[in-house]
C-alpha cells in the first residue's frame, strides 16, 4: 500500500492536528484493514515561537496581529502578550515558517522577529550605524584637518615671530582664516556645541560642554580681534587671532573619538566571536530525508546530521556515528574530544573527522553557547568597587572643572590684566580636562577581561567578583568532582563466605538491586561493576527501599534485607564487620571508599570504591600553592581516603567528614579566620557552601552553566582553569589600576598645567592646542592599555 | 526654576564674559608706542578687578546649582498587566531621569535615542548587570525586575549622564 493511500485513510481528527504521515506507524491487518499507531511524538509535529512585535500601540493591535497570525495556514494558535509586545505562536513546521508568519504580521502593518533573530538583525543594524558613523567621523576629521593645517602654517610667523617669505600673507589674514575655520566649527564641531546645548537643559554637563566651551571661548575671543583690532591695537597689543587652535582642537577630538571608537569596537570582539560560533543553519531528517533549515526551525527532538568540518548547530546527545571535536572555542580545552553514542555535544562546536547524527535537546536560547553569550553580556554590565571613586569624580567632575576655568580666569585678570592669557588659560583648562579617560578606566578593562575569560571557558557573573578573585588567600576544594573525576568505580571487591557457588554474583546482584533505587553516584558504581562482573537480565524487585542520608541503602530483596552503607552506620545497626575490618583499613588507606554490605543484619562483603585523580589536579595545586593561597580540601569522605588524595595532590589541610550541610559553615569558619576565601565546586551539592564563599567557583561538566549560585564558572572541569581565573583578575585588576592612575594624574597634572601654574615660575603656558591633544588621545589611551588584556595567557608553570 | 533661554545665557556667560573683556583692556592706563607680546602685565583698574571677580563667582555659584544642585522632575511608571513600563527619551541625557516604580513588579524601560552623541550609545543598569547598547532613532528597551526598595541608578557607558529608578515597597508591604 503507498503512502498517499495510508494519508487518504487517516481519521479527519488526525489531519485537523497536523499528525503527519511519517509520525505514524501502521500494520496491514488481514482482511485489509490496517492500525494506524499514533506515535507519542505527536507534540514534537508543532513547534513554539516567540516572536518580539513591533509597532503595537493598543490592545486593539494585539488582536488584530492575533488575527492575521491565526489566519495562516499551518499556524494552531496564537497568544500575543500587548505588555511584552510579544506573540507566542504554535504552529506546523511542515505547513508553514516563522519567515510566512512574520510576513503576515507585516501585512497587517506590523513587524515580528523570532526573538533569537531579533537579535541578530539588531546586531547588523547597530553595526551597519557604527560603520556610518564611523566614515562621517573619518571625513569630519579629513576636512578638519586639511583646513587645520592651511590655518597653522598660516599662523607660523605669528606664532613663531619668524620672518617666513614662503608662506603667503593672505593666509595669516584673519578674515581668511575666520572664514576657513567656519565650515569646521559649523559642521565638524557641531555634535559639540549642540550636544553641550541639549546637556545643559537637561542639567547635565559632559565632554561636549568642555569642548564647547573651550572651542568656543577661543572662537568669540578671534571674532572680536578680527571685527575689533583696533580694541587691541589701541591698547598696545597685537589682535591675535585663535581660529587655527579651535580647528585643531575640534580636529584633534574627532580623531580622537574615532580611534576610542575603533579601539572599543574591539573590547566587545570576545562577544562578537562568541555569537559569531553559532550555525546559521542546520541540516536536520525531516520526513526521511536529510534537510537543511534555518537555525531558528530546529526543535528540540529533531535528528541533526553534522558532517565533518562543520559547526554543530544546536546542544544534543550524538545517537549515532562518532567523531573528534574542537570545543575549544567553549570550554577552552585545546585537544579535541572524542564524541560517540551517549556523549553531548555543544553547539558552536567544530566537528572535525567524523560525521554523526544527535538529537537536538537545548535549541534558541536555552543552548550552552546562548547562556555564556548571555552571563558574558551580563557581566559586561555589571560594575566593580573599584570604580566607587571614579564614579564620584565623574558626577561632579565637569561642573567643577567649569569652575575652575572661571577661577583662572579670574586670578591671571587680576593678577596680570592680561586678557589674552588669562584666555588662553582658561581656554587650555576647558580643553585639557578629561572625564571620558576616568569614565572608560574600568568598563573596558572589565569588557576585555571577561571577554578573555570566556574565550579559556571562564565565565564570570559579574566585575565585583572578577575584582574580589584577585583577593583570594585561601581556597577550599570540594574533594569528589573537583579534585577526581567524580566518576566512582569499584576497585575491589570481597565476602565473607568466599566465591563457593558463585556467592560473589549472587550476592554482587542483591547489592546491585538495591542500589539501582539509589542515584548516589558510589551506587551507580555498584551497578556498573555488578553489570560487568556477569549481573545480566532485570535486578531483582526491591521493597521498603530506604536512603539514609551520609549512611548508606536498605531494601528487602525477596525475604532478605539488604543494607549497604559505611561503617559507622553498620556499627549504628550494631552489625559486628571485624571480619573484614583490616581489609577495609588497608583499602581506605589507600583513599578508596568502602562500602559494606550486610544481608539480615549479618555482614557479607564489602567493595572498595575509588575515584580517580583529574590528571590535572596536582598540578593546579602546585601552581595555587605557588601562587602563595592556602589551599584546602573540604569532603564528606572519611578523612583516611581524604589524607591519601590530600598526599598524592599535595593538599595538608583537610577539613573531612563534612555532611553538605555542613560545608558552608566550614567555609564560614575559614573566613572567620580573617581571609578572602574561594570555594571550587560542583555547582549543585556545594550550593550553598558556594554562595557562603567570597567567591564561589563552580565546576561544570561541560554543558552545565546554569549555576547560579557561584561567581565564577569553569566550563571545562580542569582544576588549571581556577588558577587562569585568578590570573585573569589579576591582569585585569593590575590593567584597570593602570587605567585609573593614568586617568588621575592625567587630570590632577594635566589641569594645573594649562590653568598656569608653571608660568610664574619657567614662563610656559600650555599651547590650547597641545591641551587638545593630550585630551584627545587620554581616552585613546585608556581603551588601548585595556586592549593589551587580549594579550594575556595562562601561566600554570609560573 | 530657570527658564531655558536663561540657561544658554548662563552657560556661555563665560565666553561672553571674556568676549567684553577687550572693551574694558581699552580703557585701561597703559600707553605702549608699538604693540606688544601679548602676555605682558596691563594695569587694569580695581573696580574692573572687583567687577570681573565677583561676576566670575556669580558664575561659578550659578552653573554649580545648575549642574549639581538643581532637581529634576520625577515620573512615575505606569502599571499595566504586571508590567510596569516608561517611555525615556534619550537626548542630552535621559528624560525623565527619575522613574518612580513599585518592588517586585517588573519594570520595562524604552528607551528612545534621538543624540547621536557616543557618550549615549550605550546604557547601563549596574545593580541588574544590564548593559544595552541603544540605537539612533529607535527604541530599545530594557527589562529588569526591582526587587527591594531603593535607588538604583542607571547611567550612560562613562557615566557622564545618569538617571534614577526609585523603587518603593509594593502594596503588600504596607
Amino acid at each position: 500500500m503507498s503512502g498517499d493511500r495510508g494519508r487518504d485513510r487517516l481519521p479527519a481528527a488526525a489531519e485537523k492536528s497536523f499528525v503527519k504521515f511519517h509520525y505514524i506507524a501502521w500494520t496491514l491487518q488481514s482482511g485489509g484493514d490496517f492500525i494506524l499507531v499514533l506515535e507519542s511524538r505527536y507534540k514534537k509535529v508543532m513547534e513554539t515561537a516567540n516572536l518580539q512585535l513591533k509597532g503595537m500601540g493598543c490592545a486593539a493591535c494585539a488582536a488584530s496581529i492575533e488575527g492575521a497570525i491565526q489566519g495562516v495556514r499551518g499556524v494552531r494558535e496564537c497568544n500575543v502578550n500587548f505588555a511584552m509586545s510579544q506573540a507566542t505562536v504554535k504552529y506546523n513546521p511542515r505547513e508553514t515558517n516563522l519567515e510566512t508568519i512574520g510576513q503576515a504580521v507585516t501585512e497587517a502593518g506590523y513587524s515580528a522577529f523570532p526573538l533569537q533573530e531579533m537579535d541578530e538583525v539588531e546586531e547588523d543594524v547597530q553595526k551597519k550605524a557604527q560603520q556610518a558613523e564611523q566614515k562621517e567621523l573619518t571625513r569630519k576629521v579629513i576636512w578638519g584637518g586639511t583646513i587645520g593645517v592651511v590655518l597653522v602654517v598660516g599662523s607660523l610667523p605669528a606664532m613663531t615671530g619668524l620672518h617666513l617669505p614662503f608662506i603667503p600673507t593672505w593666509m595669516h589674514n584673519a578674515w581668511v582664516q575666520l572664514l576657513l575655520s567656519i565650515p569646521v566649527m559649523v559642521w565638524c564641531g557641531k555634535g559639540f556645541f549642540v550636544g553641550a546645548w541639549k546637556a545643559g537643559k537637561r542639567r547635565t554637563a559632559d565632554m561636549n560642554t568642555l569642548v564647547a566651551l573651550g572651542t568656543g571661548a577661543a572662537y568669540l575671543y578671534s571674532l572680536f580681534a578680527t571685527f575689533f583690532p583696533s580694541l587691541f591695537l589701541d591698547r598696545g597689543l597685537q589682535p591675535e587671532v585663535y581660529y587655527e587652535p579651535a580647528v585643531v582642537i575640534i580636529t584633534l577630538i574627532l580623531l580622537g573619538r574615532l580611534l576610542e571608537n575603533r579601539a572599543k569596537g574591539q573590547t566587545s570582539e570576545a562577544i562578537r566571536k562568541l555569537m559569531g560560533l553559532q550555525a546559521k543553519t542546520a541540516r536536520v531528517i525531516r520526513d526521511g530525508e536529510s534537510v537543511e533549515i534555518p537555525i531558528q526551525e530546529v526543535v528540540v527532538g529533531d535528528i541533526v546530521v553534522v558532517r565533518p568540518g562543520e559547526k554543530i548547530p544546536v546542544d544534543g546527545e550524538v545517537i549515532a556515528g562518532t567523531s573528534q571535536v574542537d570545543e575549544s572555542m567553549v570550554t577552552g580545552e585545546a585537544i579535541p574530544v572524542t564524541k560517540k553514542p551517549g556523549d553531548e555535544a555543544i553547539g558552536g562546536t567544530i566537528n572535525k573527522t567524523g560525521s554523526f547524527q544527535l538529537r537536538a535537546e537545548r535549541v534558541g536560547k536555552d543552548t550552552v553557547l546562548a547562556q555564556i553569550v548571555k552571563l558574558v553580556r551580563e557581566a559586561q554590565g555589571s560594575k566593580a568597587p573599584i570604580q566607587q571613586l571614579a564614579d564620584r569624580i565623574t558626577a561632579w567632575f565637569v561642573p567643577a572643572v567649569m569652575a575652575i576655568a572661571i577661577t583662572t580666569f579670574i586670578i591671571w585678570f587680576n593678577v596680570t590684566g592680561n586678557f589674552t592669557l588669562a584666555t588662553i588659560a582658561t581656554v587650555s583648562v576647558l580643553i585639557i580636562a578629561c572625564p571620558c579617560a576616568l569614565g572608560l578606566a574600568t568598563p573596558t578593562a572589565i569588557m576585555v577581561g571577561t571577554g578573555k575569560g570566556a574565550e579559556n571557558g571562564i565565565l564570570i557573573k559579574g566585575a565585583d567578583s572578577l575584582e574580589l578573585a584577585h583577593k583570594i588567600q585561601a581556597i577550599v576544594l570540594d574533594k569528589t568532582g573537583t579534585i577526581t573525576e567524580g566518576k566512582p568505580s569499584v576497585t575491589n571487591y570481597v565476602t565473607v563466605k568466599g566465591t563457593a557457588d558463585s556467592n560473589e554474583i549472587k550476592l554482587l546482584s542483591l547489592a546491585a538491586a538495591v542500589e539501582q533505587n539509589s542515584e548516589h553516584p558510589l551506587a551507580a558504581a555498584i551497578v556498573q561493576y555488578a553489570r560487568s562482573q556477569g549481573v545480566t537480565g532485570p535486578l531483582a524487585e526491591v521493597g521498603e527501599f530506604a536512603a539514609i542520608p551520609g549512611m548508606g541503602v536498605q531494601g528487602i530483596v525477596g525475604d532478605r534485607l539488604v543494607q549497604i552503607g559505611t561503617q559507622r552506620w553498620m556499627d549504628d545497626l550494631s552489625i559486628d564487620t571485624k571480619i573484614l575490618a583490616s581489609t577495609g583499613e588497608d583499602w581506605e588507606a589507600q583513599a578508596k571508599t568502602t562500602a559494606w554490605i550486610a544481608v539480615d543484619k549479618e555482614i557479607a562483603g564489602l567493595v572498595g570504591i575509588a575515584d580517580a585523580l583529574k590528571p590535572s589536579s596536582t598540578e593546579a595545586v602546585r601552581a595555587l600553592k605557588r601562587m602563595k593561597l592556602e589551599v584546602v580540601m573540604l569532603t564528606g569522605d572519611n578523612r583516611q581516603t581524604a589524607e591519601a588524595i590530600g598526599r598524592e595532590v599535595g593538599i595538608t589541610r583537610i577539613i573531612a567528614q563534612v555532611r553538605p550541610d555542613q560545608k558552608a559553615a566550614e567555609i564560614k569558619a575559614l573566613q572567620a579566620e580573617g581571609k578572602i576565601v574561594a570555594m571550587v565546586g560542583d555547582g549543585i551539592n556545594d550550593a550553598p557552601a558556594l554562595a557562603q564563599a567570597d567567591v564561589g567557583i563552580a565546576i561544570g561538566t561541560g554543558t552545565d552553566v546554569a549555576i547560579a549560585a557561584s561567581d565564577i564558572t569553569l566550563i571545562s572541569g580542569d582544576l588549571r582553569s581556577i588558577v587562569t581565573a585568578i590570573q585573569l583578575s589579576h591582569a585585569t585588576m593590575k590593567n584597570i589600576r593602570q587605567n585609573l592612575f593614568f586617568a588621575y594624574i592625567y587630570n590632577v597634572c594635566g589641569i594645573p598645567i594649562a590653568a598656569g601654574i608653571l608660568y610664574p615660575f619657567f614662563g610656559w603656558l600650555l599651547n590650547p592646542v597641545i591641551a587638545g591633544a593630550a585630551m584627545a588621545f587620554s581616552s585613546v589611551s585608556v581603551v588601548t592599555n585595556a586592549l593589551r588584556l587580549r594579550k594575556f595567557k595562562p601561566q600554570i608553570y609560573v | 526654576m530657570l527658564s531655558k533661554p536663561k540657561i544658554i545665557s548662563y552657560s556661555l556667560g563665560l565666553i561672553l564674559g571674556l568676549a567684553l573683556a577687550p572693551m574694558s583692556v581699552a580703557e585701561s592706563p597703559e600707553e605702549t608706542a608699538k604693540p606688544s607680546n601679548n602676555f605682558t602685565r596691563i594695569e587694569q583698574p580695581l573696580p574692573l578687578k572687583v567687577g570681573v571677580t565677583l561676576g566670575g563667582l556669580a558664575l561659578i555659584g550659578c552653573e554649580l546649582w545648575w549642574f549639581l544642585f538643581g532637581k529634576t522632575k520625577a515620573k512615575k511608571a505606569k502599571a499595566d498587566s504586571g508590567i510596569q513600563e516608561i517611555d525615556i527619551t534619550v537626548d542630552g541625557g535621559y528624560e525623565p531621569d527619575i522613574i518612580l516604580v513599585e518592588a517586585g513588579q517588573a519594570l520595562r524601560v524604552n528607551f528612545f535615542r534621538k543624540d547621536p552623541s557616543s557618550c549615549l550609545e550605550t546604557v547601563i543598569f549596574p545593580d541588574f548587570h544590564k548593559a544595552v547598547d541603544l540605537q539612533l532613532e529607535r527604541t530599545t528597551s530594557v527589562e529588569v525586575t526591582p526587587e527591594k526598595p531603593g535607588k538604583y541608578i542607571f547611567h550612560c557607558g562613562m557615566n557622564m549622564f545618569r538617571g534614577v529608578v526609585e523603587v518603593k515597597g509594593d502594596r503588600a508591604e504596607h
